[in-house]
C-alpha cells in the first residue's frame, strides 16, 4: 500500500464521549493497564483519548467531548528532534515509531503540540493470565520507550499481505484494515481511509467539508493548524444552535 | 513446534529459564495454527442487552472483541464494556474449580472439591427441601438458558427471581400500560427528526446503548437527512445530557408532570393528532388545567416558556419520539412519570411508525426474552423469607443481590437463615463470598447459548452464542474446572429424580438444547439463513452469530391511546439537604463489570475520574461549603453513610449530588475488592407504588467534610494544559 496516504476524519458533532475507542485501542495495541498510581503520576497511556471541556455555569452549562489521537502530521514536529530516527514519516503518510531504535530521550513528546506521545516510565506488567489476551502482532513496549497511535499499522500490514497473497483488492473502509477505534465507534464519528484514493470516504468528506481556495463552506478544520503541522486528521466542527457566531478556525 | 530444541538452545546461552517458557505442544489447544487468526461470532454478555460480537482468536486465545457487522441490533458497533470481555475471560482471580466453604459463612475459607462431589453434596442437602423452600436468583435470563431454568423451576416447583439492581420493571410496566406491548419496542432514533428524552441515559447505559448510539450517529449526520434535534431532561448532566442540543434540569421526580404540561400545550394549540387527543383526554373529559406550564414550572423548576418551546418543537419537528426511563423511573411515582412521557408519542402520531416507537414481535419458537426483572419488593420479600428460615436453599447465578440491595433490606444478615447457598459465579462477588458451595460456570466466551435482544430491531432476532475458545480451566481436568450452568441444572434434576423436561429424547446437555432450538428455527423455513440441510443451517447460524427474519414484524392491533394519567403523584423522598442521584459511569455499569481493570481505568465521561467513587457536587455550592476536589466527604442518608471524594463541577444542580454506581464491592477480585464505596448501600427502601420497583432516585442525603483529602485519580489535566485558553481552537463551534 505504498501509494496510500492514511488519514482520519472525526465528526465532533457525532462523538458522544462514550470512550469505546479508548478501550478498543488498549485492547488491540497491548497498552499497559493504567493503574490508580499511574493516573496520579499523570502518566496514563491512552493513544486515543477523549477530552472533556466545560462551558458555562449551571444551568446553562455544556460538557463537550473531542477524541484526540496522533494527528500523523505531514510536517510533524516530533520527527526532526529524534536523534536516532526512531520516529519518522513513512511512505504511507504515517508518523511511525520504531520501538527498538528508541532510546527514550523524550524530545519527541516534548515537541508534540497535541501531547499524544506517551512514555513508558515503568515496565508494563500484567498478571500472568491477562497476558493471554495480548495481541501477538504488536510489540509490548518496555520501560524507557516512547509509544503512540500507529493507526493500527499491524492491521494494515496483515490485511495487505493477505490481500496480495489472495490477489484481491481491499475496499475502502474494510473493517480488517481499519484501526480498532474506528471499528468500535458506535456513532461512526471516526472515519478512516486513504486520502490518495479520491473515492474514499475520507477524501469525499475532506472535499465536502474543508475550505478550498479560501472559500470555507464546510465544518472541516485541523487542530492547531496554525502551527504548520499539516495534520492528516480532519475534525468536523461541533454544531451548537445556540452558538452566537460561527467561530472561524485559524 | 520445536519447543524442546529452543529450550536447550536457551539454556546453552545462559538465558534465564523464566524468559523462555515454551508450552509443551501436547497442552496446546487443538485449533492452534501459528500466526493465523480466526474471528468467531458470538453474543456479548457483559452489557445488559446482548449485542452481537466477533472475537479474534489466535493460537487458541481470545485477543480482541469487535461488533458483529451482521447482527441487526448493533451492526458492527460495540462499546467499552463489550470490548473488555476478554479481561473477564482471563481474569487472574477467576474461580477455577468447585469450592466448598470450610470456615464460618462469609469468612472466606474454601476447599476445592470435584464436580461430582459438589453436585452430590448439593443433591443430598436438597433431600426433603420442598419446592417452595428452594429459590433461584439469576440475572434476567432469556433464550434457551431461560427455557432450561423454567424447566428446572417447573420440575422442582421452586421460585425464580430475576435480579438486577437497576431493574426494568417500571419501564416494562409503562410499555405495557401505554402501548399494550409485552416486549420492549425499539426507539427509532436513527430516523427521528426530534428526540425528547426524560431521564434515559440511552447513549451510556440505558437499555441498549450501542444500538441507540448507532442510531444517534445517523440522527446527527447521515446522507439524505437533516441533522436531528435532541432535548434531554434529567436532574443530572449525564453523558447523554451532554450530547443534547439542550439539557433541561428538572427537579428529580417531576418528569411526569412536565410531560403532561407539554401534552397540555400541544393539545391546547391543536398541534396533536385529533384521534389521539380525543382518546388521551377521554373526549375532553380529562381535565389538564392543573398542568398549565405556569403551575408546572413552579414544581419542576423548568421555566414555563421553555415548557412551551419544547412542546412546540416536539409537535412540529416530526417524526419525533419521546423516551422515558432511567432516573425518571426511579421514584415513588416512577410509573406515573413514564406513562406520561410515553403517552406523548401518540400526540405526534409516531406509534409503530418509522422515526418513532417501533413495536417488536414476540420471539420465535416460544423463547423467553432476557430482560424480565423481578421487582425490589419481590426481592425484599425473599430477604424476609430468608430471615424467617422459610428458604432452605438459595441458588444464585450471574446476580449479585448482596451488593445491589440497599443495606436496609439486611439481605446479608438474612442469608444466615438459609441452610444452603450455592453460587454459580466465576468470580468472588459479594454474594458468592457468602455461599456454602461455589460451582463456577464457564465464561460466556467459553459457552453455548442463545439470546433474544430486548428491544430487538423491530423484527425477530435470536442471537447465537458459541464457545470461541476452549474453557480456560480445561487443563485442570474433568473433575475440576468450570461447567455450563444449564448442564448443572440438568444433572441436579437427574440425581434428584426430578428430570427437567427437555425438548427431545436425545437432548442431554445444554448444547443439545441450543442445537435443538436451531432445529426448530430451521423448521420455520424462513429468515436470514436458508439451507437445504440442518448441518449447513447450523453452521450458517453460528457463522453469522444468529438468526433473524426481517419479515417477522409486529402484526398485532394498533393500540388505542389510554387516558393520560391526570392524577399527579408527588414523588416521596427522604430527608436531607441534597437529592442523591446515583448514576452509571461509562465502564462499571450497575456494578457487574467493576472487576475489569480496563473499565476501572476508563475515565468517566463527565468527571474523567477513574478507580474511585466520587461525589459530584455543584461547583458554586462546593465553594460555599468549602469543599474542594479530593476532599473526603461523608454522604449520609437516613439509612447509612458512605465516603466519597468530592468532584465539584458546573453540570449539576446546587440541591443535588451524584454518586457513580459500581464501587465498594466486598469481593470481585483484586481490581474491585474494597475499592470505593457502594452507593446502593445507603438507598432508602422506597418503592414505586404500582410496580414495587426500587425508587433508587428518591433518597436524600447530607454531606459532611471529614477533613481528609485524597488525590482523585482522573484523566483530566494529565496532559499539559491545552485546554482553557485554547479551548475554542480545540472545539470550534458552528451554528449550522
Amino acid at each position: 500500500m505504498a501509494d496510500a496516504k492514511w488519514g482520519m476524519v472525526i465528526d465532533v458533532d457525532k462523538c458522544t464521549g462514550c470512550q469505546a475507542c479508548v478501550v478498543a485501542c488498549q485492547s488491540e495495541n497491548n497498552v499497559p493497564i493504567n493503574t490508580e498510581d499511574i493516573f496520579n503520576q499523570r502518566r496514563a497511556i491512552e493513544w486515543i483519548r477523549v477530552e472533556r471541556y466545560w462551558e458555562g455555569e449551571f444551568p446553562d452549562v455544556k460538557a463537550r467531548f473531542i477524541p484526540v489521537l496522533c494527528q500523523h502530521c505531514d510536517d510533524a514536529p516530533c520527527e526532526p528532534v529524534c536523534p536516532v530516527f526512531a520516529t519518522y514519516h513513512n511512505n504511507e503518510g504515517m508518523n511511525v515509531q520504531i520501538y527498538n531504535r528508541c532510546i527514550g530521550t523524550r524530545f519527541c513528546a516534548n515537541n508534540c503540540p497535541y501531547h499524544v506521545r506517551y512514555f513508558n516510565f515503568w515496565e508494563p506488567e500484567w498478571p500472568d493470565t491477562l497476558t493471554h489476551q495480548l495481541n501477538p502482532d504488536v510489540t509490548v513496549r518496555s520501560r524507557g520507550i516512547m509509544e503512540k497511535c500507529t493507526f493500527c499499522v499491524q492491521r494494515i500490514r496483515r490485511t495487505s499481505r493477505e490481500a496480495d497473497r489472495d490477489g484481491r483488492e481491499i475496499e475502502d473502509g474494510a473493517r480488517e484494515l481499519s484501526p480498532a477505534c474506528v471499528n468500535s465507534c458506535p456513532t461512526s464519528a471516526l472515519v478512516w481511509g486513504d486520502f490518495n484514493n479520491k473515492n474514499s470516504k475520507v477524501s469525499n468528506l475532506a472535499e465536502k467539508e474543508m475550505s478550498h481556495n479560501g472559500s470555507h463552506h464546510g465544518r472541516g478544520y485541523k487542530m492547531m493548524e496554525n502551527l504548520g503541522t499539516s495534520p492528516n486528521v480532519i475534525y468536523l466542527k461541533k454544531i451548537d444552535k445556540h452558538a452566537k457566531e460561527t467561530v472561524a478556525h485559524e | 513446534m520445536g519447543g524442546s530444541a529452543t529450550a536447550v538452545a536457551a539454556a546453552a546461552c545462559g538465558v534465564p529459564e523464566k524468559e523462555l517458557l515454551v508450552q509443551a505442544p501436547l497442552e496446546m489447544p487443538e485449533d492452534l495454527v501459528t500466526g493465523l487468526d480466526n474471528w468467531y461470532a458470538t453474543i456479548d454478555r457483559q452489557n445488559r442487552n446482548g449485542i452481537g460480537i466477533v472475537v479474534r482468536v489466535m493460537e487458541g486465545r481470545a485477543k480482541k472483541i469487535e461488533g458483529n457487522v451482521d447482527y441487526p441490533v448493533n451492526v458492527g458497533k460495540h462499546n467499552a464494556i463489550a470490548d473488555a470481555g476478554v479481561q473477564s475471560l482471563y481474569h487472574p482471580d477467576r474461580i477455577s474449580a468447585p469450592l466448598v466453604r470450610t470456615g464460618e459463612r462469609g469468612e472466606g475459607n474454601w476447599e476445592e472439591i470435584s464436580w461430582t462431589d459438589a453436585v452430590s453434596r448439593i443433591a443430598s442437602r436438597l433431600e426433603g427441601v420442598s419446592g417452595e423452600e428452594l429459590v433461584l436468583v439469576t440475572s434476567p435470563i432469556g433464550g434457551h438458558m431461560g427455557s432450561v431454568v423454567n424447566s428446572f423451576t417447573d420440575a422442582f416447583g421452586s421460585t425464580h427471581l430475576q435480579y438486577e439492581p437497576l431493574e426494568r420493571t417500571v419501564l416494562q410496566a409503562s410499555i405495557k400500560n401505554v402501548f399494550g406491548q409485552d416486549v420492549m419496542p425499539d426507539f427509532d432514533i436513527e430516523n427521528a427528526a426530534y428526540v425528547l428524552s426524560f431521564g434515559a441515559d440511552f447513549l451510556n447505559g440505558w437499555v441498549s446503548p450501542v444500538r441507540f448510539g448507532r442510531g444517534y450517529g445517523d440522527f446527527r449526520h447521515a446522507e439524505g437527512r437533516e441533522r436531528g434535534t435532541f432535548t434531554h431532561i434529567e436532574s443530572r448532566l449525564s453523558m447523554t445530557a451532554a450530547n443534547a442540543d439542550d439539557w433541561i434540569y428538572v427537579k428529580p421526580g417531576y418528569e411526569g408532570v412536565l410531560a403532561l404540561s407539554m401534552a397540555k400545550v400541544i393539545i391546547d394549540e391543536g398541534l396533536g393528532d385529533d384521534a389521539a387527543v380525543a382518546s388521551l383526554t377521554q373526549n375532553g373529559t380529562n381535565d389538564l388545567s392543573q398542568f398549565d406550564p405556569s403551575n408546572v414550572s413552579a414544581v419542576s423548576g423548568v421555566p414555563a416558556q421553555r415548557i412551551r418551546e419544547i412542546a412546540h418543537e416536539f409537535a412540529t419537528k416530526r417524526p419525533a419520539v419521546a423516551i422515558g426511563g432511567g432516573s425518571a423511573a426511579a421514584h415513588t411515582n416512577g410509573l406515573f412519570n413514564l406513562n406520561a412521557v410515553h403517552s406523548l408519542n401518540y400526540l405526534v402520531g409516531n406509534v409503530n411508525k418509522k422515526g418513532g416507537v417501533i413495536f417488536n414481535p414476540m420471539p420465535p419458537i416460544g423463547l423467553p426474552v432476557g430482560s424480565r426483572s423481578s421487582s425490589f419488593q419481590q426481592m425484599s420479600t425473599l430477604s424476609d423469607r430468608m430471615a424467617n428460615r422459610e428458604v432452605k436453599a438459595l441458588f444464585v447465578r450471574e446476580a449479585d443481590p448482596f451488593y445491589g440491595m440497599p443495606s436496609s433490606s439486611e439481605v446479608r444478615k438474612a442469608s444466615f437463615g438459609v441452610d444452603l447457598i450455592v453460587s454459580f459465579s466465576g468470580q468472588f462477588d459479594d454474594t458468592t463470598a457468602m455461599a456454602d458451595i461455589v460451582l463456577p460456570e464457564h465464561n460466556y466466551l467459553e459457552d453455548w447459548g442463545t439470546d433474544v435482544p430486548d428491544p430487538g430491531p423491530g423484527y425477530q432476532v435470536v442471537g447465537f452464542q458459541q464457545p470461541v475458545v476452549r474453557p480456560f480451566f480445561e487443563n485442570r481436568g474433568g473433575h475440576l474446572g468450570t461447567k455450563n450452568f444449564g448442564d448443572v441444572l440438568i444433572t441436579l434434576g437427574e440425581i434428584l429424580s426430578n428430570p427437567l423436561s427437555l425438548p427431545g429424547d436425545d437432548v442431554k446437555t445444554f448444547k443439545d438444547v441450543v442445537e435443538q432450538g436451531a432445529r426448530s428455527l430451521y423448521g420455520l423455513n424462513r429468515g436470514s439463513v436458508k439451507s437445504d440441510d440442518f448441518r449447513s443451517f447450523w453452521q450458517g447460524v453460528l457463522q453469522r452469530g444468529g438468526w433473524w427474519d426481517t419479515g417477522a414484524r409486529y402484526d398485532g392491533p394498533s393500540p388505542t391511546p389510554p387516558a393520560l394519567p391526570v392524577s399527579p403523584q408527588e414523588p416521596i423522598s427522604g430527608s436531607g439537604e441534597f437529592a442523591l442521584v446515583p448514576f452509571e459511569s461509562a465502564g462499571l455499569s450497575d456494578g457487574r463489570t467493576s472487576d475489569l481493570p480496563w473499565l476501572q481505568a476508563l475515565p468517566d465521561p463527565i468527571s474523567t475520574a477513574v478507580w474511585h467513587t466520587w461525589v459530584e457536587i455543584n461547583n458554586k455550592k462546593a465553594e460555599e461549603m468549602d469543599i474542594r476536589e479530593g476532599d473526603v466527604v461523608e454522604v449520609t442518608s437516613p439509612r447509612g453513610s458512605i465516603k466519597a471524594l468530592a468532584y465539584p463541577h458546573p453540570g449539576i444542580s446546587p440541591d443535588a449530588v451524584a454518586v457513580p454506581i459500581g464501587g465498594g464491592h466486598l469481593g470481585g477480585g483484586r481490581y474491585s475488592k474494597e475499592r470505593g464505596s457502594n452507593v446502593f448501600s445507603i438507598l432508602e427502601p422506597l418503592t414505586d407504588d404500582k410496580t414495587g420497583a426500587l425508587a433508587w432516585g428518591a433518597t436524600r442525603v447530607s454531606l459532611r467534610k471529614t477533613g481528609d483529602w485524597v488525590r482523585l485519580s482522573k484523566f483530566e489535566n494529565t496532559k499539559p494544559d491545552i485546554s482553557e485558553d485554547t479551548h475554542r481552537k480545540i472545539i470550534p463551534l458552528t451554528n449550522g
